[in-house]
């Protein structure tokens, strides 16, 4: 079992760093359910890595089987070379925050944050002040004495941080813990954990459906559905230049327009047919594209869609559609128009309107025109 | 009018006039009595309870004339110098005391891995089992179940022809005290899974496995998580099997033979054998008085557990 992985280990990964986590072809089965399907991912040292993906997609049963929960049915996973899967969890050196946190309610949070080396048996005189320095990290200095439901849902989480890491682990899980929270506490421990995990260079896993925390917190996002990993991408790249049609929908708001592939030219430029209407586009997966005369879908992000009242405003833009308003959603910082376009036999297309201020205001009724360039349209097959 | 039936439907109409009805008997301006009149089927039995106590206490400060069969009209202690001076009594009270500590603790001790199996496994056949299996012994009466243990344990019972296969001479395994001790532990330990089985629920499974990937094997989990949070439950199991031995009745009386008398069968024989009710009165009396005690220590010790319905959770 270790022969394929030193192979795997001479070849050092993207920015020359030695890989702390390696996950070689791991599957788990569940009674003849495949929860997990042959997973392969590097994680380099140091590195705050996310796996996204919507409920049910297999991303927690990966976290546990890395944290030793559960043994893969098939592959294997090394953590700094060696391999883990008959490695009990309290043997392998790894933090992890729960989901609920899992703090021990009889006990203080200096006593919660002290219990990991205790388990170890570190040396116990160096246990308060080593306490006390994680308390300090996570801005929890002085509330060492405090019963952990005597600490507010913020601070908990920060206990429950301490702790994770107070043994300094190989390796940081975190499962989903700021699901829980409410939006601004969630964005507030989002950039907490960026922060802690900046400041001490651990190397990170973290679970979550929340795309945006995927792009706020990490290095690089692995994108899973339905047990198989979708894509692995550093956040810029899978919001930008997604692998399939599941990443281009999980992440961030995206309108495809179905049609048949008419054209596709050696530099990936990619022409769809819908109806009578031509939808230029570029190939949005090199590795499976789409094949001339096949189906396909056009997928293009809502911010990059243009608005405006009169088609010659949008003159510039590659494609231009006519449509009506159906909705206008007002979110705050953005508008978010609906509006059904006659050319795709009345489907709804999504454009936001960062700046409404100096846009004009549309009306639900009325008639607009889309536009938007051929290059910011992926074609998936 | 087909609408207006429809938009007020017959059912609605029938709780309005009941409201009414109610509102007639019991107008609204009574309403903070209400509780207090929830709790007065309480009151009454409790208060019957007491009327009964103070009736005990008053039987147990007359003394019987062996002569004519008569009680004193006067009080005096007598009983309870002759409950605390009579070597009879401090043995019969030393035993049943014995016995409920000993039996408290096998039982907790048998208990636990009983319910924390049932709460834990993650196989539903399992659970249903094991829930049916602690369900089972409650259908059969205490007095049955003792008598089957008589035909098992007897001489010629089944276990004594086992060993006799194996080459070992009949033992007497009835009519002594372990085996009152045996009985009371297979008559409490439902009692006690039935008590533990919530506070090992109320315990994330999460927790466990968060001591595990701080580095605790599961020998320091059990002791530094699963046993300090499963505490109220041990101290309601522990409370309800350390009262339920120290009365208990059938279980001495059958399998101790009559070699073997708890405190109950003392009482027993005051009141239907030597018609002393004032005696009987007494030791009954010593004997709740003994049992608060207990309770007592362990709720100053430990405090209520379970049995506090969360309200003391430090």
């Amino acid at each position: 079992m270790q022969e394929p992985f030193r192979t795997v280990a001479s070849h050092e990964a993207e920015g020359g760093r030695e890989i702390a986590v390696a996950v070689r072809n791991v599957g788990m089965d569940f009674d003849g359910i495949h929860a997990v399907k042959n997973a392969s991912f590097d994680l380099p040292k140091g590195r705050f890595l996310t796996i996204l993906g919507p409920s049910g997609s297999g991303k927690t049963t990966l976290l546990r089987m890395i944290a030793g929960f559960q043994t893969p049915s098939s592959g294997e996973i090394f953590i700094n070379g060696e391999a883990v899967s008959a490695v009990p969890p309290h043997k392998r050196s790894i933090g992890m925050v729960f989901q609920r946190l899992a703090l021990f309610p009889h006990m203080t949070a200096a006593e919660n944050v002290a219990f990991p080396l205790k388990m170890r048996r570190r040396d116990a005189r160096t246990i308060p002040d080593r306490v006390e320095r994680y308390l300090a990290l996570v801005r929890l200095g002085g509330y060492g004495g405090r019963r952990i439901h005597e600490l507010s849902g913020g601070q908990q989480q920060r206990v429950a941080i301490a702790r994770a890491l107070v043994f300094e682990p190989d390796l940081l899980l975190l499962d989903e813990p700021l699901a829980a929270l409410d939006r601004k506490l969630r964005e507030e421990m989002q950039l907490e954990f960026r922060r802690i995990q900046r400041e001490l260079g651990v190397t990170t896993i973290n679970v979550t459906h929340d795309q945006r925390e995927a792009l706020v917190v990490s290095d690089d996002i692995v994108v899973m559905d339905q047990g198989e990993i979708q894509q692995k991408a550093r956040p810029i790249h899978a919001y930008r230049q997604p692998r399939n049609a599941f990443v281009a929908n999980f992440i961030g708001v995206t309108n495809f327009i179905a049609g048949t592939v008419r054209s596709i030219s050696e530099e990936g430029d990619v022409s769809i047919l819908r109806g009578d209407l031509v939808l230029a586009g570029k190939i949005g997966d090199p590795v499976n594209p789409p094949a001339e005369g096949g189906k396909a879908s056009g997928a293009i992000r809502a911010e990059q869609i243009r608005l405006a009242g009169d088609a010659a405003q949008l003159s510039k833009l590659d494609c231009v559609l006519a449509g009506t308003v159906t909705d206008t959603i007002f979110e705050g910082e953005r508008m978010v128009y609906e509006v059904a376009c006659a050319a795709i036999g009345d489907e709804v297309i999504r454009v936001f309107d960062h700046d409404p201020a100096t846009h004009t205001q549309f009306e639900i009724g009325e008639s607009v025109f889309l536009g938007w360039n051929a290059r910011d349209m992926l074609v998936f097959r | 009018m087909q609408a207006a039936r429809t938009a007020y439907p017959l059912k609605w109409r029938i709780m309005d006039a009941l409201e009414g009805v109610a509102a007639a008997i019991w107008p609204a301006r009574f309403r903070r009595a209400t509780p207090y009149l929830m709790l007065l089927p309480a009151v009454l039995l409790v208060g019957l309870l007491v009327l009964g106590l103070i009736q005990i206490a008053d039987a147990s400060l007359r003394t019987l004339d062996t002569t004519t069969f008569q009680f004193s009209d006067d009080y005096s202690i007598a009983n309870f110098r002759r409950a605390l001076t009579e070597p009879l009594f401090l043995v019969v009270a030393r035993r049943s005391l014995i016995a409920a500590l000993i039996v408290t603790a096998v039982t907790l001790i048998f208990a636990f891995p009983y319910a924390y199996l049932m709460v834990r496994t993650a196989s539903p056949g399992l659970r249903k089992f094991l829930l049916i299996a602690l369900f089972l012994p409650f259908f059969i009466g205490q007095v049955v179940r003792a008598y089957g243990w008589l035909i098992i344990l007897g001489n010629q019972g089944m276990v004594n022809e086992a060993l006799g296969l194996v080459g070992v001479a009949p033992m007497r395994l009835i009519y002594n005290y372990p085996a009152v001790l045996f009985g009371l532990v297979q008559y409490m330990l439902p009692f006690a899974v039935l008590m533990l089985a919530p506070a090992l629920t109320a315990i994330p499974e999460e927790l466990e496995a968060a001591a595990g990937s701080l580095g605790a094997n599961w020998v320091r989990t059990f002791i530094h998580v699963v046993l300090p949070l499963a505490r109220p439950g041990f101290i309601g199991a522990g409370v309800v099997v350390l009262t339920l031995s120290l009365t208990d009745f059938a279980v001495p009386a059958i399998l101790g033979g009559g070699s073997q008398d708890f405190v109950a069968i003392a009482i027993y024989d005051q009141f239907f054998r030597t018609s002393d009710q004032g005696l009987g009165a007494t030791l009954a009396l010593m004997l709740v008085a003994l049992g608060s005690i207990l309770v007592g220590i362990v709720f100053a010790l430990f405090g209520a557990g379970t049995l506090a319905m969360g309200r003391s959770r430090a």
